[in-house]
């Protein structure tokens, strides 16, 4: 638990740090179903990864620009609605992505696993 | 939804509007009016009923501000990469300690204390200060940015073997600097000792002549004392290399020495007579206080400039005391 305020500011921004790629990898991966806005952010926070609005449409936005996502306006429930699915560039640059997370989190895991040595300098 | 409502939304999407880039404007609005909406019909859901004002203002306080999530959709733009940080650092640190303070002092507040109105006087010196310092920081960034902007991969064209190379424990600036210290103080003593020795008064072929004030007979022995020491020090570090401390220390107690001297000197406030066969009382008395003004500067910044110095050498004391080292030390 950090109590302490400058331990919780430090926290907070390596939590962000931490979230902001994992964060486009998981909408790259929600994508792979067409989604709009609203139902993206159900699905990530249904699934335990809240999203602020003000994170994710930007973040689509962006991922958008970058030739990741496509997106189509189209009427839904009689409200227009904007689309998102993964391009196919989208597909590859994810499938990276994916063997990328994989590659850390199997190095973290070894590290996290191997003992310590205290007298190590 | 009822008429106020809607108009709260709309207020609040006209405002987000304002700070969205003009081109995405209508697009990026219409995914937030529809995402708002899907968010009211959701909460009118949960809650069994239509929403009140208070809670929709609540809602939308919770979304945040409209400059914050317009904030999200502008681009960001950096002025230079943080690797070009280091060196914009350096630089402006050069600039307005090395450059820009000592210029000041030469040029600005010598006039302070020349004036009539020392408050006015000050005042302008402020203004002039502060707007030299914004402009000189405006330039330095503005190079800086324009760096980035077309010429930051010379950042990345390196080879370990073309960096410079470790420094001994003495520059050897510092070797030439010792000398030229010793060389210049000698010569200073010398010209001083024997120059000023008994002298109350030069008298030159043209018919003129200087009296010199009481103040520099009292001083006389103080001065060439300093100057010989100061000879001395630099004479010791040119010849011992790797005497730090004792050096620091050293020029540390001379420079307050000189300080103080050149402070009781400027409190005389007057410090030469002259006069002249051939001209009249007022040329006389004008030439006197020119003559007094130049050594009044002079003394000001005997006293002004070694504060520099005086800051260097603590820090090098503070750092040898806390065992850091000016060299770079190799880990094997």
């Amino acid at each position: 638990m950090h109590t302490n305020g400058t331990n919780s500011e430090q926290f907070e921004n390596l939590r962000l740090e931490l979230r902001r790629g994992c964060l486009a990898v998981a909408v790259l991966l929600q994508l792979r179903t067409e989604l709009y806005g609203y139902a993206i952010r159900k699905a990530l926070t249904d699934q335990g990864l809240a999203i602020d609005e003000n994170t994710l449409y930007p973040l689509l936005r962006r991922l958008e620009n970058q030739g990741l996502l496509v997106s189509q306006w189209r009427e839904e429930d009689k409200r227009n609605k904007r689309f998102y699915h993964l391009s196919p560039v989208g597909e590859e640059v994810l499938a990276s992505l994916l063997a990328e997370w994989r590659q850390m989190n199997s190095a973290l895991e070894r590290i996290l696993a191997a003992p310590v040595d205290p007298t190590a300098a | 939804m009822s008429a106020k409502k809607t108009d709260l939304i709309d207020r609040y999407l006209n405002a987000v509007k304002f700070w969205l880039p003009g081109k995405q404007q209508k697009d990026i609005l219409a995914e937030l009016a529809e995402d708002l909406q899907s968010q009211v019909e959701e909460r009118e859901s949960a809650l069994g009923h239509p929403l009140e004002e208070e809670e929709l203002v609540a809602l939308l306080k919770r979304r945040g501000s409209p400059m914050r999530v317009a904030s999200g959709y502008i681009p960001e733009h950096r002025l230079m990469i943080p690797a070009m940080l280091p060196i914009y650092w350096l630089v402006l640190k050069i600039v307005l300690l090395w450059v820009l303070a000592p210029l000041f002092a030469i040029v600005f507040i010598g006039p302070v204390f020349n004036s009539g109105q020392p408050g006015a006087a000050l005042l302008q010196f402020f203004g002039q200060a502060f707007r030299t310092v914004f402009f000189v920081i405006g330039i330095v960034t503005t190079v800086f940015a324009l760096m980035d902007r077309y010429h930051a991969q010379w950042i990345d064209k390196w080879d370990p073997r073309k960096l410079p190379r470790v420094p001994p424990a003495h520059q050897p600036m510092q070797w030439y600097n010792d000398f030229a210290g010793f060389a210049f103080g000698f010569a200073a003593a010398v010209f001083w000792g024997v120059t000023m020795w008994q002298r109350g008064s030069f008298t030159f072929a043209a018919g003129w002549s200087v009296v010199l004030s009481p103040i520099w007979a009292r001083l006389y022995w103080f001065i060439l004392l300093l100057t010989v020491a100061r000879a001395l020090v630099d004479l010791y570090c040119f010849v011992r290399r790797g005497w730090t401390r004792g050096q620091s220390w050293s020029r540390l107690v001379l420079d307050v020495a000189g300080m103080i001297l050149a402070f009781v000197a400027f409190k005389a406030g007057n410090w030469v007579d002259v006069t002249f066969a051939n001209k009249t009382p007022a040329e006389t008395a004008q030439f006197v206080s020119m003559i007094n003004n130049m050594i009044r500067f002079s003394l000001i910044l005997a006293v002004l400039v070694p504060i520099f110095d005086v800051v260097k050498q603590i820090r090098l004391l503070f750092r040898a005391k806390n065992g850091q080292s000016a060299q770079i030390l190799t880990v094997s």
